[in-house]
């Protein structure tokens, strides 16, 4: 960065010039971050406002509060269908933590190798990992089916874990080497000269302060595979194998006016594990995230 | 160094992650795993022991899952050592699920179908006949009408489904809107025309908001009434259009007429109606809906009880062409078995367990058209507790079946081509984009390019 | 610890053809060792990169040329799917209209949208730490089932959309079921989940060095002379970066159109995106070759884009170290 050093002393950049009272600007820039902020999350906070209306009133209002609050949704809601929504949410629970450990496992070993080791032909398959980050995953949707189809993975959920052990995510390769590279490489050479060989670098060193990228890719991979639709859509065909979402999309077409309360319920419940995991984590993670996108 | 002390803590670890996850990809290939267990002697004839396991796979809501369930639960209770994986879906994923499935050969031994898509299924061989096993008597089907036996036949004319449920297209009123709108029912024998005047005469007096009929002109199943009633012919012997262009030109004429007179709900309200038991005459916006399947007359009645319980619903039959010809079409459904199933004695036993069995009749409660096998039927309707719009349902059923009606053959590629196909293509004439001329052009084209292949 | 360039020499001689010494060969034998580590850690993604990317790819090009319906053999039939798709298929051209009109509306909305939030958003006050939680909340979720289902009920005749618009006298018909507006609320649903393209803006934003508009402000800039000529051209690797990306995402989108018109692409084929044509061509009506032709296609129109990008960035993007 360039910039000529000035011989004065540095004036403050909002300095007596200024006509209108800061406490005023304050509080306008704030108004107009709240009005944003209420118009964007309305449709949110009326679901869930919903969800605990009876279910012929949920359509009348506008607001969000009733006369006659009630819990019927969530149970009804919850027992629809034979097996009902704990199935679902302990299927999508157990994929998800299965995908988040593949994903990080193979994803940090893999950025390891990226950042901090060479190799004959690292050029190549770094450009290589780039350009699948921007493939679309259309072009292997099909023949991907084709094989799961053929090795008999067709209604199990391996077709939606074991991807994520191969690292199949470059996104979140990519992540991790970029804040790899950011740590001081004194650290290897110093655990290096005590002996370390490669793996225990990986270990004992660089996985411990890598926290915050590991956050981001545990959260990404949570909600990825938390939300995922198509997946499951071709590969989970017997009702009792299904994910939230495929609870959900059942739920939408086999029911209407008079079951949306079940359905606001239920989708309450279902984003309910991501908004709080990311309310809990949120310092970490953004500080992660935009980062990224820096480097 | 100090690390040391945390090594020992990350390596074991990871070893027991590592260990875990290896325990959880293993189960996790277990739980979801489909393959069939110990093969049973495939028996063609269906006879044979009945024990292990089975899939079936319906499509349905709510209601219809829980008495399926209830039924398959039944079957298991009385067969020691039989097991049932079953497998549900809303309507529109059934059919993409069930293509991949018999695609990749792993379809469940018992499937759920109707005659519109079945010669899709016959055509690439995944079902196999049911002759054997009715001729041998693993299937009974003596209590059935021959005409609901025959509408399960493929092209070749083998049975590859048997109907379990027959429901028939049905015109569906709102009487007390019709009270209202000064019209009352439209005389017994009525024709198109008919119709067209009773809707356009009851339209001004109805209440705001209240559209006289839904705007169905791109629903096929009418469209296929319509065509019977004034006798032409539906499909080709080899599976292609068999009538003309100026025949559709003169339906949806017929429809865009009764549209921009605002007789029927406006277009965009009607892309968005859910199904019949929740959509625009259950919630009495509509007077009258054509095409409403007779077994909706219970589930849509109950919905507009919930609403407003002044109003009731009833169901006629179709329209006749001019002179009085033209009987309603039925539409079973029922169960087939699949060429790749490894218990076929099994799902044998379970088609003619859920088809005919007294009791399973009961507890299925006629919940997909009229029971097929005629004991059951009557014991629906004798029973006293049955709903007042069932036993109508019931009774409408007995009448359009003693007219003999039609059995109407499916090409192959009928449900994904032609009903989706005619679908948007009357939905381009009604958000004003296309001439009728024009989007009949098209549908022609389209539809003739895949059916029958 | 050396990085840079491998050795391409043999073991035992050095590029001038003398043999190696004990150290150099040591030297030598630790790259291999570093390499044989680094292959050892590249393990899982070369499996994947080979079994579910490189030969699906290479499988997939091979069944574009093909008509297969998974129930019999793949049947060559040359160009014959890529002359349907541009020719007779009209569907196919309107999808392609559909996607087209999505990603140039929605990323360019969603790039103004983030980065207007992020300046306002940028002066370290308080609850900035809340406000950007919550802006972030939306676009976690937006991709789900369960807010395309929202979506679908409150854009409907009577959903919420209208009813708030009745309020000021306007009645608008159904979005969801009328053919001008069903894309609108799909677009609409990506400009809503515009929080992460905002967090990073936002830190791009705040790492503008101060010094820079201080001498902006003593050269007599005003609020909107420092936006064009220090914050704009700071942020333009951030804006490269989140353009690209939308971009890509955009084109890919499915979970949305797919819920909010039922599985079929809306009222006639209004939100029959790219990827939902696809799929209902691969899995609903079994025409694996074409779908994997349509794959293919896509594949060579964002390399052509991405590489556009790449190339034009070289005229507009100032990176810091320059």
């Amino acid at each position: 960065m360039t910039s000529t050093i000035r011989a004065r002393a540095p004036r403050p950049i909002f300095g007596r010039k200024q006509s209108t009272n800061p406490v005023i600007r304050a509080v306008v820039r704030h108004a107009l971050i709240v009005c944003a902020l209420a118009i964007l999350l309305y449709p949110l906070v009326w679901m869930v406002a919903a969800s605990f209306r009876p279910s012929n009133q949920i359509f009348t209002t506008l607001g969000l509060f009733s006369s006659h609050p009630t819990l019927s949704n969530y149970t009804e809601g919850w027992g629809a269908g034979r097996l009902n929504f704990s199935r679902y949410f302990f299927n999508s629970f157990l994929i998800a933590i299965l995908s988040i450990a593949g994903n990080l496992i193979s994803c940090s070993v893999t950025a390891y190798a990226f950042a901090r080791l060479n190799f004959p032909g690292k050029k190549f398959l770094f450009a290589l990992l780039l350009g699948t980050m921007f493939l679309p995953f259309q072009v292997t949707l099909v023949p991907q089916y084709i094989m799961f189809n053929y090795l008999g993975w067709i209604n199990t959920y391996l077709p939606l874990i074991v991807p994520h052990w191969l690292g199949v995510n470059a996104f979140f390769i990519f992540l991790m080497v970029q804040f790899i590279r950011s740590l001081p490489r004194e650290l290897d050479d110093s655990a290096r000269l005590d002996g370390c060989g490669n793996f225990r670098i990986f270990t004992r060193i660089i996985m411990p302060l890598a926290l915050p990228a590991v956050g981001v890719v545990a959260l990404f991979s949570f909600v990825w595979s938390w939300n995922d639709f198509l997946g499951p859509l071709l590969y989970l065909g017997r009702s009792d194998l299904w994910t939230v979402p495929l609870g959900l999309k059942a739920f939408l077409d086999s029911t209407g006016q008079n079951s949306y309360g079940g359905l606001f319920a239920m989708s309450t419940l279902s984003l309910a594990p991501i908004v709080g995991f990311f309310i809990l984590a949120q310092r970490l993670l953004l500080e992660g995230i935009a980062t990224t996108g820096l480097k | 160094m100090e690390l040391k002390g945390i090594t020992v803590n990350i390596r074991s670890r990871t070893t027991t992650i590592a260990a875990a996850a290896a325990v959880a990809l293993l189960m996790t290939s277990c739980i979801g795993g489909s393959r069939t267990t110990e093969a049973q002697s495939a028996g063609s004839a269906g006879k044979g022991e009945v024990k292990g396991a089975i899939g079936v796979t319906w499509w349905g809501g709510d209601q219809r899952n829980r008495l399926t369930n209830a039924v398959a639960d039944m079957f298991v209770k009385e067969h020691a050592g039989v097991t049932i994986d079953r497998q549900s879906a809303d309507w529109a994923s059934y059919w993409t699920k069930l293509n991949v499935q018999a695609a990749g050969k792993s379809l469940p031994c018992v499937v759920q179908l109707q005659g519109r898509q079945l010669n899709d299924y016959t055509k690439s061989g995944v079902l196999i006949p049911l002759d054997p096993m009715i001729d041998s008597g693993a299937i009974d089907v003596s209590d059935i009408p021959k005409a609901v036996v025959d509408a399960g036949r493929g092209t070749d004319g083998k049975v590859y489904f048997l109907p379990y449920g027959v429901a028939y297209d049905a015109v569906g009123i709102n009487t007390a809107l019709a009270k209202q709108a000064g019209v009352g029912l439209p005389a017994e024998g009525y024709t198109w025309d008919d119709f067209v005047s009773f809707l356009t005469k009851a339209q001004p007096n109805l209440p705001d908001g209240v559209a006289a009929a839904n705007l169905q002109g791109g629903i096929p199943g009418a469209f296929l009434g319509w065509a019977q009633a004034n006798g032409k012919k539906l499909f080709a012997k080899d599976g292609k259009l068999g009538f003309s262009k100026e025949d559709l030109i003169g339906y949806w004429n017929m429809w865009e007429k009764l549209r921009k007179a605002n007789v029927t709900m406006p277009a965009d309200k009607a892309a968005e109606e859910l199904g019949p038991d929740q959509g625009f005459l259950a919630t009495g916006q509509v007077m009258a809906a054509t095409e409403i399947p007779g077994n909706a007359l219970t589930a849509a009645s109950n919905t507009l009880a919930g609403n407003n319980s002044s109003q009731s619903l009833t169901t006629i039959p179709y329209p006749s062409g001019p002179n009085g010809s033209g009987a309603t079409a039925l539409s079973a459904s029922g169960f087939a078995i699949a060429k790749n199933c490894q218990n076929v004695p099994t799902a044998a036993a379970f088609i003619n367990y859920f088809t005919n069995n007294p009791s399973a009749g009961k507890v299925f409660a006629a919940d997909n058209g009229a029971p097929s096998n005629t004991k059951v039927l009557d014991a629906q309707l004798a029973d006293a507790s049955l709903a007042a719009t069932k036993k109508h349902e019931l009774e409408l059923y007995k009448q359009i079946v003693a007219a003999n009606p039609p059995i109407i053959v499916f090409p192959p590629k009928y449900q994904a081509t032609f009903e989706a196909s005619f679908r948007r293509n009357y939905d381009e004439v009604a958000f004003g984009r296309m001439t009728v001329t024009q989007a009949v052009d098209k549908f022609f084209s389209e539809a003739n390019a895949s059916l029958g292949q | 610890m050396t990085s840079g360039t491998t050795p391409q020499q043999t073991l035992t001689k050095t590029s001038a053809g003398r043999e190696a010494t004990p150290r150099q060969l040591r030297w030598r034998s630790r790259k291999a060792r570093e390499a044989a580590a680094a292959y050892a850690f590249l393990t899982p993604w070369l499996l994947g990169m080979v079994l579910l990317t490189l030969g699906p790819m290479l499988y997939s090009l091979y069944l574009s040329f093909t008509r297969y319906d998974l129930l019999s053999d793949p049947k060559w039939v040359g160009f014959a799917n890529f002359v349907q798709m541009f020719t007779t298929d009209s569907r196919y051209l309107k999808s392609v209209g559909v996607t087209l009109v999505y990603v140039l509306v929605s990323v360019p909305l969603l790039l103004v949208v983030s980065l207007l939030l992020a300046l306002l958003l940028n002066k370290g006050m308080r609850f900035l730490t809340a406000y950007r939680v919550l802006f972030y909340v939306p676009s976690l979720i937006g991709a789900s089932v369960a807010i395309a289902a929202l979506w679908r009920m409150i854009f409907g005749a009577d959903g919420i959309i209208n009813q708030a618009l009745a309020v000021f006298g306007i009645h608008h018909s159904s979005w969801v079921g009328s053919p001008h507006d069903a894309l609108t609320t799909l677009i609409i649903l990506a400009v809503w989940a515009f929080g992460s393209m905002m967090v990073i803006f936002l830190a791009g934003v705040r790492q503008v060095p101060r010094e820079l508009y201080e001498a902006a402000s003593i050269d007599g800039a005003g609020v909107f002379r420092k936006f064009f000529s220090v914050t704009l051209p700071m942020l333009t690797p951030l804006i490269f970066f989140n353009t690209l990306m939308a971009t890509i995402g955009a084109f890919q989108a499915f979970t949305g159109a797919y819920v909010v018109s039922g599985g079929t692409g809306g009222p006639v084929d209004s939100t029959l995106f790219y990827t939902l044509y696809l799929y209902l061509q691969g899995f609903a009506e079994l025409n694996m070759g074409y779908a994997a032709a349509m794959a293919w296609v896509l594949v060579i129109v964002l390399a052509a884009v991405s590489g556009f990008f790449f190339w034009t960035a070289r005229f507009w993007v100032h990176y810091g170290d320059e």
